[in-house]
């Protein structure tokens, strides 16, 4: 009894030495991936995108992803290709979203008193895609009326 | 007097440090910058399109017109003034001899030339990747790319 009583009022000391080294590991690696302006580009779940040495960074633009045989803007899915082959260049309901995306651009920046932006937009397609789509895709976009197309693809060494 | 300092000695070893107030900090920043991190490195390859009024065809005989076609087994090589050559792909360091063909063209023009590329509709989009930063390392200006007929 008398021996617990001792062992009670000692000062309980939390050993956090390990626990500070491990605080200070992450905060090294997360300052070292910390960017301040934040993600223009979040790339789209599902996705892997192609490998490239290019190093231009994204700019703020209209985002298209193509997953599969769904083509998405934003986080809406606007086209389905069934068979890229057999229909012709043009994806009409495609077509329809950017031309309809592009006016609210106009109309937000007119609003604001602003010069609306050059038609930008940054494709996401997967490494393994067929080169059919994505031409199917690129002539949409020209026909919609957006000439400056940039390809999303991941930063290799 | 060698006894009192001894003692006081022993004291200060046994000092705690106060960590709180830097473990509070760490409990601010970290989930702070677990927000912003970015843990994949996205990048662009920026195209330009033709406009879509813009049907004036290249018809001058000074541009070099070089195109690269990806075929299943090689690369083929192509322009103006040029000798159709070719780079079995199946070969190691293919990409190698098509930068070293690519960069030697360059160097024997005077102005930057653009690239095609030319690829038939079931290329894989990583191929066509590959080859525009090939040509980007090697010199060239403005990519555009085109569909081979498959006739």
């Amino acid at each position: 009894m008398r021996r617990r009583r001792r062992t009670a009022s000692k000062p309980m000391l939390l050993k956090m030495t390990s626990l500070m080294d491990i605080l200070t590991v992450l905060l090294l690696f997360l300052l070292k991936s910390f960017v301040i302006e934040g993600e223009v580009v979040t790339p789209a779940s599902g996705l892997n995108l192609p490998e490239s040495t290019s190093e231009t960074m994204p700019k703020e633009s209209v985002v298209l992803a193509i997953i599969g045989n769904t083509v998405s803007l934003g986080d809406h899915v606007v086209a389905r290709v069934v068979d890229a082959s057999r229909e012709g260049l043009l994806i009409d309901s495609l077509a329809d979203a950017l031309q309809s995306t592009r006016k609210r651009q106009i109309v937000l920046a007119r609003r604001r008193g602003e010069e609306p932006q050059p038609a930008q937009l940054t494709i996401q397609g997967d490494k393994e895609m067929a080169f059919q789509l994505l031409q199917r895709v690129m002539y949409t976009c020209n026909q919609a009326g957006f000439d400056d197309i940039s390809l999303a693809v991941l930063r290799s060494s | 007097m060698a006894r009192r300092r001894r003692r006081s000695y022993r004291e200060f070893i046994e000092a705690d440090l106060d960590i709180m107030p830097l473990m509070n900090l760490f409990v601010v920043l970290i989930p702070m910058l677990l927000l912003s991190a970015v843990f994949v490195e996205l990048s662009v390859l920026d195209m330009k399109l033709p406009s879509k009024d813009d049907n004036a065809e290249d018809d001058d005989k000074n541009v070099l017109s070089l195109s690269v076609t990806i075929e299943k087994e090689r690369y083929v090589i192509a322009g103006r003034k040029l000798r159709a050559s070719s780079i079995d792909r199946n070969q190691e360091g293919a990409d190698d001899r098509l930068f070293t063909a690519l960069a030697e063209i360059r160097e024997g023009q005077s102005a930057q030339p653009g690239l095609t590329i030319v690829s038939p509709a079931d290329a894989r989009y990583q191929d066509i990747i590959t080859v525009m930063d090939i040509g980007q390392e090697a010199g060239l200006g403005a990519v555009s790319l085109a569909g081979a007929s498959t006739h």
